[in-house]
């Protein structure tokens, strides 16, 4: 106890130079913590990207590429799926439901997409939540499009307002002669439904009624009201959702697509392809949490450098205290406490950082980058990184203490000659 | 020990484009896939392994050892729950169990022994089918645990049977979704807490 006063005192007595160390402490466990929360955020919100889906059908390439395409909108898919072999999957007795997923046209920078209205049903995410409709409705008509809340804050677009779909991506030639109307607005999700445009398959090909080899065939103008007589039967789909009827068929389902005879085919298990995914983009995280772990070191080191200049200062006070009675262990307990208490007030100090800046960002962060951080209480994980930030810093100044331990024994008791 | 990456010569040909349709399944000695479907109180599971993972050959049974060594490799496959050791508190019982050995030459027989004779490639294939063949055990089994939710690991006693296998891939799909794992004969036990 006597020796916790005098550490307490102590460190009162250097408040300065303590309270730099601790700062610095505070920051790197803060950057620590902050980026391990980070990492956990963007993996949880990766995982919750698409959930209820049990298989994602699209041509025969790689799982992460299927994923890809269909999920995140990355990249383009190899190949479309031709209706008939949808056809096919979809009247399988185990497949419960199947949505068609179309891609390949875009407005402004924000994909279209062509699906069913079954999808506003069956797509879910962050763990079985569904798409909600902020404002106006689903699609009722052929030229209706329901688009995703970025899409309607960056061009500020409103419901009813006319929208003309882009044939291609990042195309000049636009489907300017049909105009889709803005039916509905959906609520942000912080997946990249987000960052879709929703049109019906139908649509898809009405657009494309006048389009033959990424240009308009001259001269050749149907009308809209001509288009709605129309077959629009898409030919192909660009890939699939799929739920099976239950879990048990899973795998004979799968098994069945990816053996499909008469078109290559591709099912994948969507948390196996995120997992895999995962793996690749978790390469970059590891080496951020690499980096802020090295910043928590320089800290702890700069504590040691701290007190091994301070131990010069401090030759007469180890004097005096060895002059009273003190053995030199107690000198070496103190300082080691000394230091373990600088690292719990910088580590404590870094961790009400981290909920200060939590606070102040989680909105920021959730409307940016729709990355939800939760504010909760310190992970087991988190306090670990606690516990050893306190534990490395009483090891760290044992180095220091166990010199002054040395030189206690006889240092600044004799005049120096 | 090198790692073999090896394709099977497997034909799997739909009953109508038999000539058409041609599929290379994957092949990889030493590690096996295994599939677990839980719904309710079943659990379905499916396990693929490479012949030389359990038998350490791949070649046609040439004598009355390796007949043996097929044989007692089925009938170990035949029994899952000493092979995947579930806790006790899950309380599961086989329904149904099946395991059988599948090589090329197999496939051959069941999907189109029909077409033998008009492919020139085969038959040659076949004459040095001894040297390049690939075969693969597959098992099939459907457990009921009243108490799925105490699966909260289960143990491979399986590598410990199977001294050539290294490595178990495994996917589990289940209501919550699919999730896959890998398990080694380092670490032979599967962690589940929290899936079901």
């Amino acid at each position: 106890m006597l020796i916790l006063r005098l550490a307490i005192a102590s460190l009162f007595a250097r408040a300065l130079t303590v309270g730099m160390t601790t700062l610095a402490i505070a920051l790197s466990v803060a950057l620590f913590l902050g980026v391990e929360k980070i990492r956990t955020g963007a993996k949880a919100s990766f995982a919750d990207t698409i959930s209820g889906t049990d298989l994602i059908v699209g041509a025969r390439s790689g799982s992460v590429q299927l994923l890809l395409y269909s999920v995140f909108r990355i990249g383009n898919a190899t190949n479309n799926v031709t209706w008939e072999s949808y056809q096919d999957i979809a009247a399988r007795p185990d497949v419960e439901w199947i949505v068609p997923i179309s891609l390949g046209d875009s407005h402004r920078q924000f994909r279209v997409m062509g699906t069913s209205v079954a999808f506003f049903d069956h797509y879910k995410y962050r763990q079985g939540r569904d798409l909600a409709v902020a404002e106006g409705a689903i699609m009722s008509d052929l030229f209706d499009a329901v688009i995703g809340a970025d899409v309607a804050k960056t061009l500020n677009y409103s419901i009813n307002d006319p929208i003309i779909v882009a044939h291609g991506i990042a195309s000049f030639k636009e489907h300017d002669d049909q105009p889709f109307r803005i039916s509905g607005i959906l609520e942000k999700t912080g997946t990249p439904v987000d960052r879709t445009v929703i049109v019906s398959m139908e649509a898809i090909e009405a657009i494309h009624v006048d389009w033959q080899g990424g240009g308009r065939i001259p001269g050749q103008s149907t009308p809209v009201e001509q288009i709605r007589q129309m077959d629009l039967t898409p030919k192909a789909v660009t890939a699939a959702l799929v739920g099976v009827e239950s879990p048990l068929q899973t795998f004979s389902l799968q098994r069945a697509i990816n053996n499909y005879p008469e078109e290559p085919l591709l099912a994948v298990l969507p948390g196996v392809a995120l997992q895999e995914l995962w793996a690749i983009v978790g390469v970059a995280e590891t080496a951020l949490l690499a980096v802020s772990g090295m910043v928590v070191v320089t800290a702890l080191i700069g504590m040691m450098a701290t007190m091994f200049s301070a131990l010069n200062e401090r030759r007469r006070e180890m004097a005096i205290f060895r002059a009273m009675g003190a053995r030199p262990n107690m000198i070496l307990s103190m300082l080691v406490l000394e230091a373990a208490l600088t690292a719990t007030f910088g580590a404590l100090l870094g961790l009400s950082l981290l909920y200060l800046g939590l606070v102040i960002a989680q909105p920021i962060i959730d409307s940016a980058y729709g990355l939800w951080l939760p504010i909760e209480f310190p992970s087991t994980r988190e306090l670990a990184v606690f516990l050893g930030v306190v534990v490395a810093g009483a090891i760290v100044s044992l180095v220091p203490a166990l010199r002054a331990y040395r030189l206690s024994l006889a240092d600044g008791m004799l005049p120096k000659t | 020990m090198k790692r073999t990456l090896a394709i099977s010569t497997i034909l799997l040909a739909g009953p109508l484009l038999a000539e058409d349709t041609r599929q290379l399944d994957a092949h990889e000695h030493g590690v096996g896939e295994l599939n677990i479907a839980i719904d309710g109180t079943t659990l379905a599971m499916e396990l693929h392994a490479p012949g030389a993972d359990i038998v350490g050959f791949e070649y046609k049974a040439k004598s009355e050892e390796d007949r043996k060594a097929i044989d007692s490799g089925v009938a170990t496959l035949a029994r899952p729950l000493e092979l995947f050791v579930f806790p006790a508190a899950a309380e599961c019982n086989v329904t149904q169990a099946s395991a059988a050995l599948e090589s090329e030459d197999d496939h051959h027989d069941h999907d189109h022994g029909h077409d033998h004779e008009h492919h020139d490639e085969h038959a040659e294939h076949e004459e040095h089918a001894e040297e390049t063949t690939h075969s693969e055990f597959h098992a099939e089994y459907n457990l009921n645990c009243s108490d799925p939710s105490a699966i909260s690991e289960i143990t491979f006693a399986y590598f410990e049977a199977f001294p050539n296998a290294r490595e178990l891939e495994i996917q589990i799909a289940s209501a919550s979704g699919a999730q896959s794992f890998e398990v080694t004969r380092e670490q032979p036990t599967l962690d589940l807490r929290g899936m079901f």
